[in-house]
Formats: structure tokens, sequence, C-alpha cells
């Protein structure tokens, strides 16, 4: 919610520290602040009220009162403190009430306002939190919104001749509203209505085009209610319409606000449009007074927060609070304010405990080792598994959960491509290596061998597989009897003990773990986990790679490594790799032969460039004594 | 001939050595499924239908399954262990999570998840700072201090968000000195231990969630996320 530090300053007779102190302190007193950004004269915070807050601080006094706790600053005047009384009333709006999704209903009538821009101050208010200012009856009542958190709305009073009916919607019944599109409703919907059922607005959500007001308005009628939470929710959500209003609503804002709502807006638009009060009406209202209490001590509050409170800790914090409470030994009983029925038990006490009194006190504790209980099965062997195949060159890929076409659909898919979930490993495995087998020669491969653990999905349900994977760089398809393969295929079997059969074809494969583990002995330990490495990532070149090959008779005894030293010298750094491919001895002499890579970061290499890198280095290698063949 | 050498994948990698740390101190390796039952994902972890603290995760939902979901986080495999295993409980899940939203360097629909638990009878928010600051100093090398900042997520009452900050002269120069978000975390809600078979009236517990992708890049450096994704051996070779 966007707040604004000269609103909020009015609270505090301009007596807060500045916007940077704020957001310190309620990032670790309170809540995140997302941006905090000068508007003209003013600071304006995005604050990130979370759900379990917003019934009450979707408001400036909501974020007014919780920093005049963490501030231990009290508050200049609290409009919520004293319980209003509507008077006087009127029997010139009748109220019905047809739908259960209204908890709450009240109205004002007021006669002869003037529909005029607003004032500056309230233009000012308005527009530096992002809103546009319309006239000064709508921005009244929207300032009371942003103000108490409390929704309202004002009608042209000829639009309700005698009172307002709320009723539900019928099926296929359709509105204009205010943002200039037309809704159409179920009977879940429920509407504002005149007596004689002509649909006004959308309860809850959206004003209607035709009943608002215009510059030719002189009598309004202001009517404040409360909306159950799921209704409006689900409501919003059909209509694919959510609204400030809205949003306080399915956070279930207290039905106790209406009156302070309703008496804050008819005294602005007195204040600002002029005409006179004729009187309120509202609906019959159950008796609010019941308490609402939490009981907790503070022993609870000490080892839930980790930290050493006294009792007079704990008070000093309620009294900042200004809560009711009682308080016998170290047992509390406390008194949730009306509005905030965010506190119901023990636990929400104590984190309104712990976050006004600071979790920087917070001591860490390192819990004491103790041994494990138990050793995941499934872990231990697809360790090993990739212990086995790494050992055997193969490399591990992760790939995507979601495929443009297979068994189960997703019913809410982000992208046209992404639409369904894997049924095998085996597609996702074909496509890696035909992605790879082009990059051979850089990652300095003869084939491509790789591997992934994962999960798929059919109709029976999910599956842990694995899946192995070979091919050669010119493209060629390994078969099922690959080499490569068969060797992974028995030394999996040999390092499970079990033996592992491959569903595919060609030299892509797959195999159900969750019908090999369970057959699979029990272990109490893993083995010790391999050395963490300490790599860092370094981006690879998009431009394609150059590879040359050069063979070499040189002494028997030479080192390859001494080679490939003097190789990657002369190449320079746009060679990125030089493999010995090829050795073998005769006649007292060895042969060796390497393939070199050479690849540019910044562009696509021309044969050219390459071909007079290689032209130095056969000249180096001859001044060697070394015979190129 | 030069010996070639297969790779584990960075995500391996991390998971492997996120298990041995937590053995050290008795954290169970637990696990879930992928596509779980709606009331795990959400019902039982406190977060009610047609409440606004459902949106707070963008939700895969699957067709003709209306009971389930792409879970959206490992927190489910809290209440399916704490169901079936009597407290004193220590657990991690480490595991793949989805989020409906849309993609870019550092948010993925699908990424791995690193949940952890810890209920006995006096477990508090100090044990939960204490492990972390193990867990992170025995990850990154060096000494890590943690933060926490009041937020909330419906399965923890109260919940936090976890900042740490890495002091060591061997931590990473990136990171080095600077407070960075990492994680939600919390004291576990009792609606969950209840909803699970165990006695908020005995037990407590705290319960931590970050992720495993995030871990990965800024310990390896990497800089978008999707680049663990891709079965590239350009980036899995390099690890």
């Amino acid at each position: 919610m966007k707040v604004s530090y000269n609103w909020l300053n009015r609270y505090f007779h301009g007596q807060l520290p500045t916007a940077e102190v704020l957001v310190e302190k309620l990032t670790f007193h309170a809540w995140e602040i997302e941006e905090a950004e000068k508007v003209g004269s003013d600071t304006v915070l995005d604050v990130k009220v979370l759900p379990d807050k917003s019934m009450w601080a979707l408001s400036h006094r909501g974020i007014a009162k919780d920093l005049s706790v963490i501030l231990n600053l009290p508050l200049k005047d609290d409009p919520l403190a004293i319980k209003p009384v509507l008077e006087p009333k009127t029997d010139k709006i009748v109220i019905k009430i047809e739908s259960p999704n209204c908890r709450r209903f009240a109205a004002a009538l007021i006669r002869g306002v003037k529909v005029a821009p607003s004032p500056d101050w309230l233009k000012t208010a308005l527009e530096a939190i992002g809103q546009r200012s319309i006239n000064n009856i709508v921005d009244a009542s929207n300032y009371v919104m942003f103000d108490l958190g409390q929704p309202s709305h004002a009608f042209d009073a000829k639009n309700l001749p005698g009172g307002i009916l709320v009723r539900p919607a019928k099926d296929g019944e359709k509105l204009a509203a205010l943002d200039e599109n037309e809704y159409t409703f179920t009977k879940d919907d429920t509407l504002i209505s005149s007596l004689d059922g002509r649909a006004l607005s959308i309860a809850g959500i959206k004003g209607g085009k035709n009943s608002g007001i215009t510059d030719a308005t002189t009598d309004i009628v202001v009517e404040v209610a409360n909306w159950d939470p799921v209704s409006t929710r689900k409501g919003a959500q059909r209509l694919k319409l959510r609204s400030d209003a809205s949003a306080r609503y399915e956070n279930g804002i207290v039905p106790e606000m209406v009156p302070f709502g309703i008496q804050a807006v008819v005294k602005l638009v007195l204040k600002v449009a002029g005409g006179e009060l004729v009187g309120y009406t509202e609906t019959d209202v159950a008796d609010d007074t019941k308490n609402r209490t939490v009981s907790l001590d503070l022993s609870k509050i000490n080892s839930v927060l980790g930290v050493d409170l006294a009792t007079s800790d704990v008070t000093d914090i309620f009294d900042r609070f200004g809560w009711k409470y009682e308080m016998d030994g170290e047992n509390f009983t406390v008194i949730s304010p009306f509005e905030r029925t965010d506190l119901a038990i023990a636990e929400d006490v104590i984190e309104e405990i712990g976050r006004v009194y600071g979790y920087e006190h917070v001591m860490a504790v390192t819990p004491e080792p103790e041994p494990l209980k138990e050793v995941n099965q499934r872990f231990y062997y697809t360790e090993s598994i990739r212990e086995t195949l790494t050992g055997l060159d193969f490399s591990e890929i992760y790939t995507s959960s979601f495929r443009e076409y297979d068994e189960v659909k997703l019913a809410n898919a982000f992208a046209a491509d992404k639409g369904y979930l894997r049924s095998t490993l085996r597609s996702n495995m074909t496509e890696a290596l035909q992605k790879n087998a082009p990059n051979a020669d850089v990652l300095g491969l003869r084939q491509i061998k790789l591997f992934e653990i994962g999960t798929v999905f059919s109709e029976e349900g999910e599956r842990s597989m694995l899946c192995l994977g070979a091919q050669s760089p010119s493209g060629y398809k390994a078969k099922t009897d690959d080499p490569a393969i068969s060797e992974a295929v028995s030394a999996l079997s040999e390092a499970l003990g079990v033996a592992v059969v491959l569903q595919g074809d060609n030299a892509v494969c797959e195999v159900d773990l969750g019908a090999i583990l369970p057959k699979l002995p029990p272990v109490q330990t893993y083995q010790p986990a391999p050395t963490p490495i300490d790599a860092t990532y370094q981006p690879y070149s998009v431009y394609p790679a150059v590879s040359r090959d050069i063979a070499m008779w040189v002494p028997a005894g030479t080192a390859s490594s001494d080679i490939t030293a003097l190789l990657k010298e002369k190449a320079g750094p746009l060679c990125v790799r030089a493999t010995l491919f090829d050795q073998f001895e005769k006649d007292g002499r060895v042969s060796y032969a390497f393939r070199l890579v050479f690849q540019s970061k910044e562009k696509t290499l021309e044969g050219g460039a390459v071909d007079a890198i290689m032209d130095g280095i056969y000249q180096a290698v001859r001044e060697r004594g070394y015979e190129v063949r | 001939m030069e010996k070639e050498k297969g790779h584990r994948h960075p995500l391996s990698q991390i998971m492997t050595e996120v298990n041995a740390i937590f053995s050290e101190l008795g954290f169970v390796f637990a696990e879930g499924p992928e596509m779980e039952e709606i009331r795990y994902n959400f019902d039982l972890l406190n977060v009610p239908k047609d409440h606004p603290s459902r949106d707070m995760q963008d939700t895969f939902y699957i067709e003709n399954k209306p009971d389930h979901v792409l879970r959206t986080h490992t927190s489910p495999v809290q209440v399916r262990y704490m169901e079936s295993h009597e407290p004193p409980i220590r657990i991690i899940v480490p595991g793949k999570v989805f989020r409906n939203e849309a993609t870019d360097a550092t948010h993925e629909a699908q990424f791995y998840q690193l949940e952890g638990l810890m209920v006995d009878k006096d477990v508090s928010l100090g044990h939960l700072k204490g492990t972390l600051e193990y867990f992170f100093s025995r990850f990154f090398g060096g000494k890590t201090e943690v933060r926490l900042r009041p937020s909330f997520f419906p399965f923890v009452e109260p919940g936090v968000e976890v900042d740490m900050r890495l002091t060591g002269d061997d931590a990473p120069e990136k990171l080095r000195g600077r407070w960075i978000e990492i994680m939600g975390a919390g004291m576990v809600h009792p609606n969950v231990l209840r909803a699970a078979g165990v006695d908020p009236d005995v037990y407590q517990g705290f319960a931590f969630g970050m992720g495993m992708d995030r871990l990965a890049m800024m310990k390896y450096g990497v800089d978008d996320v999707r680049l663990f994704y891709t079965g590239d051996l350009r980036v899995v070779n390099q690890f």
C-alpha cells in the first residue's frame, strides 16, 4: 500500500522522525518497504502489508498506529478511539437487505452539496499516493478509505428515491461500472439497487457508471457497508475486477468500522462540498461489544521467541499498543482491539511482542547435534547412481518438467509450449543430446553421454525415473547396444546389486527407480560426501567454434603435457581447448595427435584467422625439432 | 589419452552438501510428491480456501484433478512427516517446486526448495537463528550472521524473513559484508501442528524454506537460474 509521509505525520503533530528512519523502523519491526519515493515535498512509502494484518493496516491510521507503538510516540488523535453515534437519524432512506453477503450497512443523506474540484490539500494527498482526483465528493470517499481503511460510495440521491435495496444479482444481469466496462453477473453476486430493483453498483467492488456524482448533483446518499470476505473475493475473481475496496473486504475489515467510516465521510463532505446532513440510517446492528481475549504466559513468550523478557517488558509493550489486559503473576489476558481480528491465539500476540521488542535480541542457539534417525534410501542410492555414472563420463542434466504436449495437462498453463507435464525423461534427453552434439569439441568430448534423475507424471501418478543418453558428435545416434550404454547398465547393476533393465530405443533409455529401490538392501549411514567443489561459473561463448587437428612425432619419453603447454602458449587466448586424442609409439618415437578448438567471446571466427594461428603453431613445433605429420 | 570425466549437476552438488551439513545436526532428509493434494499444499498448512493468503503463491492446477496441484513449496512434507513420526523431529526437505509465474534471470516456474523443520518441547526462534548460522557458515565458509525481520506466512506464527551476511575473509567477494534476503521462516503455526497430529500445547518448532537454486547461484556465481534447466553441458561441465 502506498503511504504518504506527510499524511502519517498529521497523526503526530508533525513530530515524526525522517522518512529514512521510518523505513528502517518499519522494516525491522513491521513490514518490508518495497520502495520509498520522493513526490513533491512528500515521501511515499510502498508498504508491503501482508494478509495477516490487512484487515486493519491497509490504511494510514493503521500504519500510524503501528508507528506510534514502534516509536513509542503517542498518536495526536486516534480516530478509532471513540465509538461514533450516528445522529440524527432520518426516515428518508429505507434500507432493505436481501443478500446474506451484507454484514452491516449504513447510509447518510446530505442535501445541497456543491460538486467542485477538491481543495488543494485533498488533491495533493490523493495524488501523492497515486490516486486521481475526481471531484470533492468522490475524493472525500476515497480519502477516508485510504485514511481509515473503510471503503464507501456516494450516489446521486435522485437515483435512490426513498431508499436502497441490497439484493443478489439475477443470472445474466448486466451493469456498466465506473471503469466503463459492462459486467455480467450470476446469482452469487450482490448488487446495490434502488428500492424498485434498478441495479446501481456492485456491492463491495465497484460503483455503477450512471448512478454516481455529476456536476449537476446537489443531494447525495453516502453508503458505507461491510461485505462477506469470501463472497467478495469470489465475486471479484469471477468478474476479474479487483478494486481497492474489494481488497479490503477480502482481507476481513471488521463490520464495526462502518459507523467510523460513514461519520468520517459525512464530516469531510460537509467540509469540502458544503450541504446539510439530513440524517443517517443503518441496519439493525447486533451487539458488537463482545470482547475477544487471548491468554498467554511469560514462559511461553520467552520460549517461543528465544528471549529473556520480564513481565514489565511485556506489559510495557501492551501499554504502547494501548491494549486492555489483565495480569495474574506471569499470566496475561489481552483484550484484542475490535479492529484487530488477527489477534486470536497466543502466538499472534507473541509475534507482536517479538517484533516490537526487536528480533535482533533473539540469541542464536545451535541445536545439540543428534544422531541421524533415518537415512533416505532414495537419496542414498541416487547418490551412488551419480557416482557410478560420472565415473563412466556421463554428465548429469536437469530438464524442464513441462512439455508442449503429453499426458497430464495443466489447467492453467503459463505458456502454450509448457501446457503438459512430462510422462517420460526420454523426450528431453533426446533434445539435450542433439543440443550438445555440436559443442562436443568445445567441451572436449568424443561422445555426448548424459543422465537425468527426475519425476515424470501420468494418469496413474508420478514416478522417479533414471534416463541415460549417448550420442556421437556427428549426429549419429548410438544404438541400444552402444558400448557406452551397455557399460553403464552393467556398472549400475553391479553398484546396486540388482539387474537394471532400461526401456527405450537407440541410446536413449530409462528405468523406473521406484521399481528398483525397494529391492535394494536398507542402509544405515550415508557414504562420505564428495569434497564440495569450488567452482565459479564462466559464461560460455555463443559463437561457433573452429577445430583444427595437429599430429606430430616426438622422441620417446616426451610428456604430452609439455606439448599441450607449448600448443596452448602458441595458440593464444582464442584456443579454448587442446585435447590429446590419439597416441602411439613406433621405432622409439611417439606420435601425438591433438585437437585444438578456437572460439571467440566476441565474434564468429573466420577460418583464415585460425589458419594463421595454426601456421605459427606448426613453426614452433618444428623449431622444437618435432616432425609434424 | 586424456581421461574424460562426467559431472554432477550443480544442484545435485548443492543437495549433497546441504544434506551432509544438516546430517551433522541430525536433520533427516525427507521427501514427498511433486504433484500434491491441495489439502497438504494449502488447507493443512493453515492456508484456507478462498482466503487472500492463497494468492501469495501462484499455483499450477491439474486438468481433471481438481484436488491436486503442482506443489508450490516443500512445506506439505512438514505435515506428511509429522503425521507419521513422533516428535522430536528434525528434517530437511530438498525438492522441486512449481510457481505459475513469468520466468526471468531470477525466476523459474520450477525450482528447488530447501525446507527445514525442527519440532520439540522447547524450540525457539533462537534455534532457528542458530541452525541457520551453523548451516550458512559451513556452506559458504567462514563466519555468517543471520538477522530476522517480521513477515507473514500462513503456516508460521510468528513469521520472519531471514537475511544473511557473510563476513569471513574467504567469502565470495561479491557477497562479502552485504545483507542478503535469503528465505522465509518462523515458528510452526499451532494449527499446522494440530492438523498433523502434534499437540501444540506440548510441542513447538521452527520451519524455514529457501531456494536451492539461489544457494547455487550465490555459491557458484551463476547469474541466470534458467541455466540450470537447459541440459547444456557448457554449464554442467563447469562443475
